[in-house]
């Protein structure tokens, strides 16, 4: 391999790579754009894994209801002169009920409002609009994502089955769990989001964070609808 | 103006304040470890105490430990430091990021939460072979169990731990024998980068896989896990708490594994020099991106099996037991899904190693490279399709067994390219015999014999016959030992002098080849033989009509273990008294041989231009000289500076 050499050069002129990253260090030409185009890929790389996750979900829940392994997928086929086996060995005497579609629905319309608000966010950033408009809808969208975990939690209380009964209840609650993971952890971001852009970090059209959030907060929502969908038709 | 006389900007003798670093510099392994063991007691004592009438080492109890551990370990390690500071808008200074990459912090960064890349490949090089050291050992014991047909020295029980243990510690290892080490250290400088893209999350991706080595670890004071490396459902949701910390290991191994490939693949897409074009990529980066892409598309499928395993363990799901309305099957598909691009996942990018080491010791340019580029892109996307083809023999969907077979049988042709493209690279080249040489023969050699008898398999009549006996064992040992793990050895081998600025002596490393080279072949004829005999996998006492074959099978074993023993001498004497290493002393042609030995901290004290490909062998130099082939009599007399003069020598 051939190669010429460059001097390293002046360090970037971009304010934010000052102390951000070792290549800054460095004195890595990196423009702001290289540095977007990384967080975009990486993003995009594990929505893509994300995705794989979810189609193993789907997976999970209409290979088991196919399956329908001795009529336990909701117990169709338990009564009392024939009563199936649960987790605990208990037995089943009926068939399982449908959780109650109400809060599904509550939670993907909780999410999908919050994905909203946080693109508001973005447009707020990108439009150099005031600091408190970037941190309020930001603000705003963590309040959405929480009250989706708390209608959760309530969920949870008011189903009428639990992890032992069936694989119907089993797989109904692993989506709700996987849900919440992900609702946890995009909290965690927005939170970040309002408490830098409340310090300031996102003035001067520094808004490529609150985008690359913004694209999460979307995937989030699409992926929670699809599952909420799953859960209310196809019981 | 040429790089020596270009002003060096050493960024490892800045000096910087005492405060730099903020908490990394409170933090090492040791307060992982201490955090790993205090969350862990606390979710320990939290959770049986929540749990009234739980045992200490029921499933929730065993389960909440080993996730106090992991987050304990890594809140101590500094793991979350960064996203912590990121949270709280505390970004972190100039300084501080210096200090983490390990600036002033000389030999102890490497027990540290350190973001240099060739850090964390020294770092994960360690771990492998550490890995590798258990692994082997339990190997040793199975052998040691089955040289005779009633063996005590192991029960039966513990025998079955030992065999599933030693198979996932083998594959976590495999997975990152080349990603771990080289895609970190080499890959890099190979592409014109001063480090990985996000060089926290590089960090991050080492201290979350060694965080997941303990519950693996504490599986055999945990009951054991008797259920082999693919752990089965029912066996599975019926073995002892050891199944949760095995599922905890593993989850936490998949965000590891899915962080790495991310960043690696960003890396390479946006951190390359000028000049550095996609068709001028070396052929191991390519592998790396390839394995990368499949880890992170593949690796879901092994979350999501695990997380369901934990469930019904933990809170009495039903999706792997048949009697609450579960299957044996749905874990066996999410298992496969995973598990043969697994396979690709840990054997591509030691292929890719292996055909520099050949382009350079044949001295010739890569045969076939857009061929090989293509080849290893289509193994990736087939071996994506091929998964059922694990459980012919378990009645799931028998309609599909011909479908499966064929695109199994697919996947060896673009095997077979790649195979015929690492013999068209050392046809009639020059070849220079050195160390790492020897062992990409020895590839050839034993992944011709993996890759013909895993066709056998992927036909369902012969399936049949084989399934579940040692010919399997055999096969996936030629594949995955004799192919993938030799590979790495050449690699290893290769990029050794770089790594630790070091040569390796050739006479002790020739010994451990011809020691290792004949132990393989013993080792696993042994256990083709008994599969022609039927001998089952995984028992700790046989028939004794499969004695001699046995026999044979734990001599090879002794003395293939033998041979890695002074592998590892040799590797361990060469880092320590071997004779120091110029630049360059394969006078191989791509970047990471440009730049001096040590490393620096940013890689190149200059910014490099590319302006050709990385294997033009016979080629003139831009300033006008002809490249010298080595002699391959003549030992190399090294020195601290370059053999030659880094080409080139231009600045733009």
């Amino acid at each position: 391999m051939t190669v010429t050499t460059t001097d390293q050069g002046e360090p970037s002129e971009d304010p934010q790579d000052d102390g951000r990253s070792i290549e800054a260090v460095a004195g890595h030409h990196e423009s702001r754009e290289q540095r977007h185009f990384k967080e975009r890929l990486a993003l995009w790389l594990l929505i893509g894994g994300d995705l794989v996750f979810l189609l193993m979900e789907l997976f999970f829940w209409f290979y088991l209801r196919a399956l329908n392994t001795n009529g336990m997928w909701r117990g169709s086929a338990c009564s009392k002169a024939n009563p199936c086996t649960d987790g605990l060995g208990n037995p089943i005497t009926s068939e399982v009920a449908k959780a109650n579609p109400a809060y599904t629905l509550i939670i993907a319309g909780l999410v999908v409002l919050a994905a909203l608000v946080i693109w508001r966010a973005e447009v707020a950033s990108r439009n150099q609009e005031k600091r408190g408009v970037i941190s309020g809808t930001a603000a705003l969208g963590l309040v959405f994502l929480l009250a989706a975990v708390v209608v959760q939690c309530l969920q949870f209380g008011k189903l009428p089955f639990t992890t032992i009964d069936g694989s119907y209840a089993s797989t109904f609650i692993f989506f709700m769990g996987s849900t919440l993971g992900h609702l946890l952890l995009l909290s965690f971001l927005i939170f970040a989001v309002w408490n830098r852009a409340r310090r300031g970090k996102y003035d001067g059209g520094h808004w490529y964070q609150v985008r690359v959030n913004r694209v999460f907060a979307v995937w989030i929502a699409i992926s929670t609808c699809v599952l909420a969908l799953v859960m209310v038709l196809f019981a | 103006m040429t790089i020596a006389e270009a002003p060096p900007i050493l960024l490892e003798n800045t000096p910087i304040s005492n405060v730099a670093g903020g908490l990394y510099r409170r933090q090492n392994a040791l307060t992982g470890l201490i955090g790993g063991i205090v969350l862990g007691f606390i979710g320990w004592i939290v959770s049986h105490q929540l749990l009234q009438g739980s045992n200490w080492g029921s499933d929730m109890v065993v389960t909440v430990t080993m996730v106090g551990w992991v987050i304990g370990f890594n809140l101590g390690v500094g793991t979350f430091n960064a996203p912590a500071r990121w949270m709280l808008g505390h970004d972190q200074s100039y300084e501080d990021e210096l200090y983490a990459a390990g600036v002033t912090q000389g030999k102890t960064r490497y027990w540290k939460f350190c973001t240099d890349h060739k850090v964390v490949g020294t770092q994960y090089l360690v771990l492998v072979m550490v890995l590798f050291g258990i692994g082997g050992t339990l190997a040793m014991m199975m052998r040691t169990q089955l040289i005779t047909a009633h063996s005590s020295f192991l029960s039966p029980n513990s025998y079955n731990a030992i065999v599933s243990i030693h198979g996932m510690v083998m594959i976590i290892a495999t997975i990152i024998m080349v990603t771990g080490p080289f895609t970190n250290f080499i890959m890099p400088i190979m592409i014109g980068a001063k480090d990985m893209a996000f060089p926290r999350l590089n960090a991050m991706s080492f201290w979350v896989v060694v965080s997941a080595i303990p519950p693996l670890l504490a599986t055999f004071f945990l009951g054991g896990v008797d259920a082999g490396w693919t752990t089965y459902a029912p066996l599975s949701v019926q073995a002892p708490a050891a199944m949760d910390a095995f599922s905890m290991t593993m989850i936490v191994f998949v965000i590891s594994v899915t962080i790495a490939g991310v960043n690696t693949i960003v890396t390479l897409f946006t951190m390359r020099a000028k000049g550095m074009t996609l068709g001028r990529l070396p052929i191991f980066t390519w592998a790396s991106l390839v394995g990368a892409a499949l880890s992170i598309y593949a690796m879901p499928a092994l979350l999501i099996a695990f997380t369901g395993m934990i469930s019904d363990r933990v809170v009495g799901t039903s999706f792997f037991v048949a009697a609450q309305g579960g299957t044996g099957w749905l874990w066996e598909n999410a298992f496969w899904i995973f598990g043969h691009p697994e396979v690709y996942i840990i054997l591509i990018p030691p292929v890719g190693a292996l055909l520099e080491v050949a382009s350079t010791f044949a001295r010739k340019a890569l045969f076939g490279y857009k061929v090989t580029i293509a080849a290893f892109t289509a193994v990736a996307a087939l071996s994506l399709m091929v998964w059922a083809h694990h459980m012919f023999t378990t009645g799931w969907a028998p309609d599909l067994a011909g479908p499966f077979m064929v695109t199994t049988e697919l996947i060896s042709i673009p095997t077979g390219i790649i195979f015929l493209c690492i013999i068209g690279t050392i046809w009639k080249g020059s070849i220079w015999t050195r160390l790492p040489m020897f062992f990409v023969y020895l590839f050839l050699w034993n992944f011709i014999i993996g890759g013909v008898t895993g066709i056998y398999l992927s036909d369902v009549p012969a399936d049949n016959f084989f399934h579940g006996d040692m010919f399997v064992t055999a096969h996936f040992h030629y594949t995955l030992l004799g192919g993938a793990m030799i590979a790495a050895i050449a690699g290893l081998c290769y990029w050794f002098p770089k790594i630790t600025g070091r040569m390796l002596n050739e006479r002790i490393g020739k010994t451990a080849f011809w020691i290792i080279a004949i132990g393989i072949q013993i080792t696993y004829f042994g256990q083709f033989w008994e599969g022609f005999q039927g001998m089952p996998r995984r028992v700790a006492y046989y028939d004794p009509i499969f004695l001699h074959a046995n026999q044979v099978t734990s001599i090879g074993g002794y003395l293939l273990m033998s041979g890695f023993l002074v592998l590892l001498y040799c590797l361990l004497n060469g880092w320590r008294h071997g004779k120091p290493a110029s630049a360059n002393p394969w006078h191989a042609k791509s970047l990471e041989w440009k730049v001096p030995t040590p490393v620096p901290l940013v890689n190149f004290l200059v910014d490099p231009v590319v302006t050709s490909d990385p294997y033009g062998f016979g080629e003139p130099e831009p300033d006008g000289t002809e490249v010298e082939l080595p002699d391959p009599d003549r030992e190399l007399v090294p020195t601290l500076s370059s053999d030659r003069p880094v080409t080139g020598g231009e600045v733009l």
